[in-house]
């Protein structure tokens, strides 16, 4: 397996600037994500799981440790030629103003390439792969609904071409199929791409049948990891075990 | 050219004048609108200050010497700055700092530019120019600055999640913040612009309403008056322009991250 992204002892504290509280939310985080896999990175809500993967592009700094690359440290380089190769899909699907089209076109923008039309075959791919009807491509953003505005955030994403694709909840407003199938495609892309994907999902039956391997954090400590299907099915650490009874399972 | 001498008014026409804020105050407490205190307050508070200030002026003039007036300057530069900071409830990072650069740079380029390119003062601090036209476009320059900061701090605040998702997609800072230093700009002109477009037919504005009372030639008034709107309009935007820009990296690292806040 060739290594793409590594975490070597991650600390990140918070300080409550009005409360003058300084709060460790991860507390030594190592873990190692191979080209091509699907990880699904789950734990109860607080745990420090949208602060740990907003370390890995570069939104914010870690109190301590590094963050590898490639082998380089992400310190070293450019943080937004970083954030375009580690694609970090916030849970918040925000449209900017103007159609889909205009939301898609934002990512050759932003990469300082020219905006290709409509019917471009990058663009076509990337909304069939995120399950968008294509005629939604001309409505205005906005005015879709919060499934629809999550699969425009998605493929305005992937159309960056990335390396890395974090996604946090980022099937959480999809309909069973829906999710089933955008999992399923993306799934492909790390088989026939190469794509490395790393998934936060309360979601446990949907990332149990798509997840290559899990990590479950907690407390700002990763408690347990492995590969599927013995990392969902039989956890060791008893607050694991606790989640997996407690969480429904949604669907079916 | 017959020379006209202004009707100086005796302190007993004062007195007389003060006597309809007396009839305001009897006509509040008769009708009960409650307001005589304010109106008291306001009017006794006015002529006291307006009196020291008049004293003060009247006081440089006689000296002839450019360090009072530079120094009143710098008074009327710290209270703007202490005005913007009591309007805008949303600070920016280091509030002061760019707030105090700001004004300071952009009135007295403004300034200069107008004092000694356009009208070319002499000698150059005559205090019988200086002080009203830089006291003009620090006042104006000031509304204009509360509203950049305060319009760039609210709104880096609520677009929190539309500047995260640019930079995400590898949007340098500049250009995940492009839209709210627009937005937060235009409202910093918006006053000028209309009180430019509105000048002449809604109101006759004060600078000029003053200067044809005491006795100067009405075209020569309104060149005044529309140099001097150029200047505040440059001042404000000069003023915002440097607001915003230091404004917007003070809320993002070096590495294109929006500080916590």
């Amino acid at each position: 397996m060739m290594e793409v992204l590594r975490a070597e002892g991650i600390f990140k504290s918070r300080t409550d600037s009005r409360k003058g509280l300084t709060k460790e939310i991860l507390k030594g985080i190592d873990l190692s994500l191979g080209k091509g896999e699907l990880w699904a990175l789950i734990g109860p809500s607080g745990g420090g799981k949208t602060t740990l993967i907003r370390l890995f592009n570069r939104l914010e700094e870690p109190s301590a440790g590094r963050i590898l690359f490639h082998g380089q440290d992400i310190r070293d380089g450019n943080p937004l030629e970083l954030r375009r190769r580690v694609m970090l899909i916030q849970q918040k699907a925000f449209m900017f103003s103007g159609t889909v089209l205009d939301n898609l076109q934002r990512s050759f923008v932003l990469g300082g390439e020219a905006p290709p039309p409509a019917d471009d075959r990058r663009i076509r791919r990337a909304v069939d792969l995120c399950c968008l009807p294509a005629n939604l491509i001309g409505e205005e953003a906005r005015a879709l609904s919060a499934g629809q505005q999550q699969r425009v955030h998605l493929a305005r994403g992937l159309l960056c071409r990335p390396e890395i694709l974090i996604l946090d909840e980022g099937t959480s407003a999809l309909d069973r199929p829906t999710a089933e199938e955008l999992i399923s495609n993306f799934r492909n892309l790390c088989r026939e791409e190469g794509l490395t994907i790393l998934m936060v999902s309360h979601d446990l039956p949907l990332m149990e049948r798509a997840a290559d391997k899990g990590l479950y954090l907690e407390g700002g400590k990763i408690l347990e990891q492995g590969a599927a299907p013995d990392f969902f099915r039989k956890p060791e650490s008893p607050q694991m075990i606790r989640f997996m009874a407690e969480m429904p399972a949604r669907g079916e | 050219m017959e020379e006209k001498t202004i009707i100086d008014l005796a302190y007993s026409d004062l007195a007389v004048v003060y006597g309809v804020i007396l009839f305001l105050v009897g006509l509040s407490r008769w009708q009960q609108i409650g307001q005589e205190r304010a109106l008291l307050i306001a009017a006794a508070r006015m002529g006291v200050q307006l009196l020291a200030a008049g004293y003060l002026l009247h006081l440089i003039f006689a000296l002839q010497s450019p360090w009072p007036v530079m120094l009143i300057l710098v008074v009327m530069g710290v209270f703007a700055i202490q005005t913007v900071a009591s309007r805008v409830k949303t600070r920016i990072p280091r509030f002061y700092t760019i707030v105090t650069s700001s004004i300071f740079i952009g009135c007295g380029v403004m300034t200069f530019f107008f004092c000694q390119i356009v009208i070319g003062l002499e000698p150059w601090y005559d205090p019988r120019y200086l002080i009203p036209l830089t006291g003009m476009i620090i006042g104006n320059s000031m509304t204009g600055a509360s509203l950049a900061a305060e319009r760039l701090a609210s709104e880096m605040k609520e677009r929190r999640d539309e500047i995260e998702t640019a930079l995400c997609l590898g949007a340098s800072s500049r250009m995940a913040a492009f839209d709210v230093v627009r937005s937060a700009f235009r409202a910093a002109l918006i006053p000028s612009i209309n009180s430019m477009a509105a000048m002449g037919i809604v109101f006759l504005p004060g600078m000029m309403t003053g200067q044809i009372l005491s006795g100067t030639e009405p075209m020569i008034a309104v060149k005044y008056q529309i140099a001097i709107m150029c200047a505040i309009t440059g001042s404000v935007a000069v003023t915002s322009l440097l607001i915003l820009i230091q404004g917007r990296r003070a809320y993002f690292t070096g590495a294109h991250q929006l500080i916590d806040r």
